[in-house]
């Protein structure tokens, strides 16, 4: 055993395991595109922007990597947070109701000036992450003070929320025209601005969880809340963080999300991708019951799920059976880290495994 | 006296929930009848049953996989796909009963493959039923693109015999009522449940399937060191579940007598609702089928309340059955913390100090509620939205539908009238097709004119009135988000004497396909006015 | 050859590696009908591990087992209960949510005319328990109703009925039962012996060793010390082949507490007014100084554990108050109680104490770290510091700080439990039942810890249902009889006495 000087080594291990598999999906299916989609790689410069397949798998894949940060979190103490889609809608719905709010009077005019917004955007983004945060809010109440298992208080939110987000906007679509607002999922500064955005959020996150106690808690809460109890950590304050910041990275993501599509469609908002995010934090080796996590890894997991969505129709594979073949992905994905199957190569060298 | 009731619930304490669940249903639905003279009527009360009879299909099966601390989250996929398979296939002509037996041995073989992955590789039920449920979707649409519509005979007969009741007959007939009247899914469903309920209490099966769930998860394991054929019975029951999504997916393309890729979607939430809602704990290991009976009532009773109050859009549907769930689950968690406080590491006293907690707790929650309704209403009724400031240069105003106007082309011997407003610039677009190729439209202030091949227009229409059902409730049944800031659509067909108006559509994706591809049909033969941005 | 023709079950040369560890060489064992035969070792020797093998749990790399003649190689759990092999654990692994009928037939149920019938299983179950083991209870409520020793019961019940049982394997049965339940258990025992069922009985309690075997099995670090008739070996010798140390280290102890006595201050550290906790523990006081180590002694269910949570502020009391360092405690909570200074090394390590899956640095460090707040993070370095500190000076086996805290064996991952509380400095330190579980050797070492922790200048509080160690680790001794404190003991005091402040009859 060594003394005081931390051993880097066994890091770099940890780091290892934890990333290996996503990054080796994601390589196989780069390698899979570059071999079988020409052009894939090809990266043109307009206007000082970078564009191309490659980067469209970062942009479009933004608002399930911002997913995946605050549900890697959750995920980590043992918990799951269904509602991000349904927190997503009521975010937008927030959004899109500042910038016009004549949806709630009956009289319908349409905005034609693209810089015509009723709220500041600042005022928007803020009301729209405060509403994003206070459903966050209301699942911690559930899952920590009500003890309510957190599948199950998160699909309450889940199923309920959409018609909250449906009651902001009084039953209506509402059309989002503020071209600075559209800036969010369609602009450019060199690269996609949304990937700035989920820059920045990772980098807090990261700092927060690992340059503080922070992270340590939330993998012990995660592993055994008793234990942590005992030793005087406070679940409850923990669940609360965890809980509101995914309600928080759910609101920005809608943002983006409502940016790209320029509606706030309290329906389609979000659809299945509390499902994305999910398994991307999967994928990303993050263990379901709770634990040890890595941003990263659930990162790399978003970017696997985006690009097989991309490669595929680069390919030329129809909408609909995309979901099929990404059925068929994760699936294969998975087994990768099913203890079956690594047992097996493990049981190559004549070890037998704990029943 | 109330130390009577505690006791009377402490010893059938798993029973509450069930109960409360039925008192809930039959308690709604009296208050409903007391307001609506509607629902008075006996069948909408059988209307009930003949409705969901799919739901409660689906969730017997889903009862049983929740029960072993599982779920399934593929239903909706497999319910989809054997609407959409089955109408191809009977289009092709198979036999139906042949039919029938296919679809059912396939959802069991889905249900079978979720259920080794998640036996034997140990991976997930909620993964690996969301991925079955992608899966399944994804296979509708390598089927069919479209809806499928089913007209065999066979499939008819099934979907629309009336059942009656005896006794209830003649009593109608005195009152000068039509006789009410159930349908054969119905059936199918009380007989499955029964059957299920038998298996759940009488057989070993049934026992063991009990035995797998709750406990977090502790108990599979010692279900496992108990001997019982653990791996077998879970596989059982996915294939089971398989089975029932199937039957269930049969029951609904009866009642919709049609077959698509995206029917169902949001299913498996509503099913699991009616399941947890029924009183079966998420965890497993406790509740009752015959609860999913209830919860599926629940649910039922719901949706008839807000449609008979007419007022409120559907949305609430979800946001009363959200607040439902969590009203039972909260109802569960308690008790259940009270079962498991018995023994274990936490004692009497801490449940009582659990309670105080939870009290203040269910306060803290309430006002955070409480809070953000009043915050979201205040905000939108006082000054935050008023509308003094907003710029004239900044808005164009949306004109209405021209109603009259069709309505006098139609008269003229126009066969499709089509008026498209709203929109970016606020068009405003009105054009008239006749049977002989002539297309006319004005915007208002523009005209135009255009010839096209009066076969190519008796073509669209036929296709319009036959594949893609214009006069049927295929169109427009559909749940919809209107926007009343995008294109406004309104269309009228005048067709051998039939007239159907369909007004104010706007927004694309929640369009029925029939509508959408009725419109790309009309617009195809259209000049343009305005060209869209 | 009447000799082998009484062996049901022989296991001949048994050998089994893990990663790193021989947990087993060449071990061999074997058990008569109608014998109990008792299998003793500190913890690593393989007892476990030897009855995984016999139960299919894991297979073993050599060796062979002969059940009444035949060689078996049992595959499984199940399988092995098939073949009449049945095991009794600790923990009860019953589902909780069936009745105890379910509990006990399930898998063999009575049928008719192809479905369960209930009636006749309900009376099934019931004759069993009445008849095999004189227990009385409604079967037809749920398991979960009913105490952990009754559920022990249900487990045995259950073990005898299926596959009429030849062997027995029970496995620390009594370590969550009281005295009469302990007794009980050991008639029921006595009676299937009777019967011709062989039991193997893996206890590391010394007087139920020589209360119910005829044979001691004795394994020490994987290896098989030898086989021996309980009525000639004495328990003298019996330790040592099970810890293979001299007693001369044990006798050491009660020369290290005498001397340590001296340290103890006058003032009370901490002082319990009428402390209660209604269901929990009657109000009760009590007085802790510096340089002492007071043992809470009496029998499970007595309210030793809720003493130590109420005074760690693990549950809050409904009366009294704690008065600490003069000051009157308003904050009860762990985190409170870690930031003032005192520590509660809890009961039960498994689920109160390690997180397994963290590694042992930042076991250790975590009680720490939650003093100090989310954001003083304590510097990687100065967590590898205070680790390695920690596991130099309690002699925790471990190949690294990095090591999960999982892959210890349970000695250790006692000590890293430890070594957490040491870290957050305190003033109290109360350990309750840090010796349960783990081998003679390191019990010693723990118990040596304790008094020296004492001299330091810390107040100890130490909890242990063996009396033995209470005697040889404390100043002054609180008794405790059914969640009440019932007498206080200072100074020189001789076991009989303590026992019957335990048992409440009279000297």
């Amino acid at each position: 055993m060594k003394k005081s000087a931390i051993p880097s080594f066994a890091w770099k291990n940890i780091t290892e395991s934890r990333l290996f598999f996503p990054l080796v999906a994601l390589s196989l299916i780069l390698l899979f595109d570059f071999i079988f989609i020409p052009g894939f790689f090809a990266i043109e410069n307009r206007e000082g922007n970078l564009h191309g397949s490659l980067i469209d798998i970062f942009r479009n894949g933004s608002t399930v990597m911002l997913l995946a940060i605050g549900m890697t979190l959750v995920i980590a103490t043992g918990g799951v947070d269904l509602s991000v889609g349904a927190t997503m809608a009521i975010a937008a719905s927030m959004a899109g109701i500042l910038m016009n709010p004549s949806a709630l009077k009956n009289e319908v005019f349409f905005v034609t000036d693209p810089y015509y917004t009723f709220q500041p955007l600042w005022v928007v983004i803020v009301a729209a992450l405060i509403v994003a945060l206070i459903c966050g809010l209301w699942n911690v109440v559930l899952v920590a003070y009500m003890r309510i298992q957190p599948m199950v208080a998160t699909l309450i939110l889940m199923i309920s929320g959409r018609g909250i987000a449906q009651l902001i906007t009084n039953g209506l679509r509402v059309q989002i025209t503020y071209r600075p607002y559209a800036f969010l999922g369609q602009g450019w500064i060199v690269l996609p601005f949304s990937l700035y955005i989920v820059a920045i959020v990772l980098t807090i996150t990261w700092i927060m969880t690992r340059k503080t106690a922070i992270g340590m808690f939330i993998e012990s809460v995660g592993i055994n809340f008793r234990s942590s109890f005992f030793s005087g950590i406070d679940e409850k304050k923990i669940k609360l963080l965890v809980y509101t910041f995914c309600g928080f990275c759910a609101g920005i993501a809608g943002l983006v999300a409502s940016s790209n599509v320029r509606t706030s469609d309290a329906n389609n908002i979000g659809l299945t991708t509390e499902l994305d995010a999910i398994l991307a934090v999967v994928i990303g080796g993050t263990s379901m019951s709770g634990g040890r996590f890595s941003l990263l890894a659930s990162i790399v997991g978003a970017l696997v799920m985006q690009a097989i969505t991309q490669s595929m129709y680069a390919i030329g594979v129809p909408a609909f059976a995309l979901q099929a073949i990404k059925a068929v992905v994760v699936i294969f994905v998975i087994l990768l880290f099913s203890e079956q199957v690594r047992g097996f190569a493990r049981g190559l060298t004549a070890q037998k495994k704990e029943v | 006296m109330l130390q009577q009731i505690s006791n009377f619930f402490s010893k059938n304490r798993n029973f509450i929930p069930l109960m409360s669940t039925a008192v809930l249903a039959l308690a709604a639905y009296g208050i409903g009848a007391y307001f609506f003279v509607g629902m008075r009527n006996p069948q909408v009360f059988f209307n009930l049953f003949r409705n969901s009879s799919f739901l409660l299909i689906s969730g017997i099966g889903m009862t049983f996989v929740i029960l072993t601390g599982g779920i399934d989250l593929s239903v909706s996929g497999v319910v989809a796909l054997t609407t959409v398979a089955s109408a191809v296939l009977l289009r092709e002509g198979w036999n139906p009963w042949s039919v029938i037996l296919l679809m059912l041995a396939m959802g069991m073989t889905l249900g079978a493959i979720m259920g080794s992955f998640i036996v034997y590789l140990k991976v997930q039920p909620f993964i690996a039923t969301l991925a079955g449920m992608w899966f399944a979707r994804g296979m509708c649409f390598f089927i069919s693109d479209n809806v499928v519509a089913i007209d065999d005979h066979i499939f008819q007969i099934l979907g629309k015999t009336k059942i009656l009741i005896p006794g209830l007959t003649e009593l109608a007939a005195l009152q000068g009522n039509p006789a009410p009247y159930i349908s054969i899914p119905v059936i199918v469903a009380f007989t499955l449940l029964i059957v299920v309920i038998y298996v759940a209490h009488y057989t070993r099966f049934g026992r063991t399937v009990y035995a797998i769930g709750g406990n977090e998860g502790r108990n599979e394991q010692s279900a496992r060191l108990m001997g019982l054929p653990v791996n077998r019975t879970k596989m059982l029951v996915y294939t089971f579940n398989g089975f029932c999504s199937a039957l269930a997916g049969l029951s609904f393309s009866l009642f919709v007598a049609s077959g698509h890729g995206l029917y169902a979607s949001g299913f498996e939430l509503d099913v699991i609702a009616s399941v947890v809602i029924g009183g079966t704990m998420l965890s497993g290991g406790s509740g009752y089928v015959f609860g999913t009976f209830f919860g599926v009532l629940v649910l039922a009773v719901t949706q008839a309340l807000i449609q008979f109050i007419g007022t409120l859009s559907s949305w609430w549907t979800k946001i009363v059955i959200g607040i439902l769930t969590l009203i039972f689950i909260g109802v569960q968690t308690i008790l259940a913390n009270r079962k498991s406080g018995r023994q274990g590491t936490q004692t009497t006293q801490e449940l009582l100090v659990v309670r105080r907690k939870r009290q203040r707790l269910a306060l803290g929650l309430g006002t955070i509620v409480v809070l953000a309704v009043v915050a979201i209403l205040s905000a939108s009724q006082f000054g935050w939205f008023s509308f003094a400031e907003t710029p004239a240069a900044a808005q164009c105003v949306i004109k209405p539908f021209r109603e009259e106007e069709a309505a006098s082309l139609i008269k003229d011997g126009a066969v499709i009238v089509y008026n498209r407003t709203a929109g970016p610039l606020c068009v405003d677009e009105l054009f008239a097709i006749y049977p002989d190729g002539r297309v006319l439209g004005n915007d208002g202030v523009n005209k135009v004119e255009k010839q096209v091949d009066p076969a190519e227009v008796e073509q669209n229409l036929a296709k319009i009135v036959g594949e893609y059902k214009w006069f049927t409730g295929a169109i427009y049944g559909e749940y919809l988000t209107p926007c009343r800031q995008c294109f406004a659509h309104y269309v009228s067909i005048s067709y051998e004497g039939q007239e159907k108006i369909v007004s104010q559509v706007d927004g694309t994706a929640s369009m029925p396909l029939g509508y959408t591809l009725t419109l790309a049909v009309i617009r195809s033969m259209l000049p343009e006015i305005n060209p869209a941005p | 050859m009447s000799e082998s023709d009484q062996d049901i079950l022989v296991m001949e040369g048994i050998s089994k590696t893990f990663p790193g560890v021989q947990a087993l060489d060449n071990v061999s064992l074997t058990l008569k009908r109608g014998e109990i035969l008792c299998l003793v070792g500190e913890n690593g020797a393989g007892k476990s591990t030897l009855m995984k093998v016999l139960t299919g749990v894991d297979r073993p790399d050599s060796g062979r087992i002969i059940l009444d003649g035949k060689e078996i190689h049992t595959r499984s759990p199940q399988h092995a209960q098939s073949l009449g092999i049945s095991t009794v654990y600790q923990e009860i692994n019953l589902c909780p949510n069936l009745t105890v009928a379910e509990n006990i037939l399930l898998g063999h149920e009575p049928h008719k005319m192809g479905r369960i019938d209930w009636v006749k299983m309900n009376d099934l179950a019931g004759e069993t328990l009445q008849g095999l083991l004189g227990v009385d209870i409604d079967v037809t409520k749920l398991l979960g109703s009913y105490t952990v020793a009754i559920q022990q019961m249900v487990a045995i019940a259950r073990a005898l009925d299926i596959a009429s049982a030849r062997i027995l394997i029970l496995d620390e049965p009594t370590s969550s039962l009281d005295v009469h339940e302990t007794e009980q258990l050991f008639k029921v025992m006595k009676k299937l012996k009777n019967e011709g069922v062989g039991i193997i009985f893996i206890t590391h309690f010394i007087g139920q060793v020589y209360e119910n075997s005829d044979r001691i099995t004795v394994l020490r670090n994987g290896k098989l010390v030898g086989t021996y008739d309980t009525a000639s070996i004495t328990r003298v010798e019996l330790i040592g082949k099970m810890i293979g140390r001299s007693l001369a280290e044990l006798d050491e102890m009660t020369k290290i507490k005498l001397e340590s006595s001296k340290h103890i201050r006058r003032e009370a550290l901490l002082q319990a007014r009428e402390l209660g906790l209604a269901g929990s523990i009657r109000p009760f006081n009590l007085e802790l100084h510096a340089g002492e180590v007071v043992g809470l002694a009496g029998l499970l269910g007595s309210g030793r554990t809720e003493t130590a949570s109420i005074l760690f502020g693990v549950e809050k009391p409904d009366t009294g108050t704690i008065v600490f360092d003069g000051d009157v405690v308003q904050d009860y909570s762990p985190l409170g109680s870690i930031t003032r200074g005192v520590a509660l090394c809890p009961e039960d390590r498994k689920a109160a104490g390690i997180v397994d899956d963290l590694t042992v640095r930042e076991n250790i460090i975590l009680a720490m770290q939650a003093s100090k707040g989310w954001f003083k993070y304590l510097s990687l370095r100065e967590q590898y510091e205070i680790a390695e500190k920690y596991i130099k000076l309690l002699n925790i086996a471990t190949p690294s700080a990095d090591q999960p805290v999982k892959n210890l064996s349970g000695g250790n991952q006692q000590k890293v439990i430890l070594a957490r509380w040491l870290a957050t400095n305190p003033q109290v330190l109360i350990l309750d039942e840090p010796t349960r579980g783990i081998d003679v050797g390191t019990k010693a070492e723990i118990q040596k810890l304790v008094l020296s922790l004492a001299e330091e200048g810390k107040a100890c509080v130490f909890i242990s249902s063996e009396l033995e160690e209470v005697l040889r680790t404390s100043h002054r001794i609180v008794v405790l009889r059914e969640r009440e404190k019932v007498a206080e003991f200072v100074g020189e005091v001789d076991e009989n006495t303590i026992i019957h402040a335990i048992a409440g009859s009279e000297a």
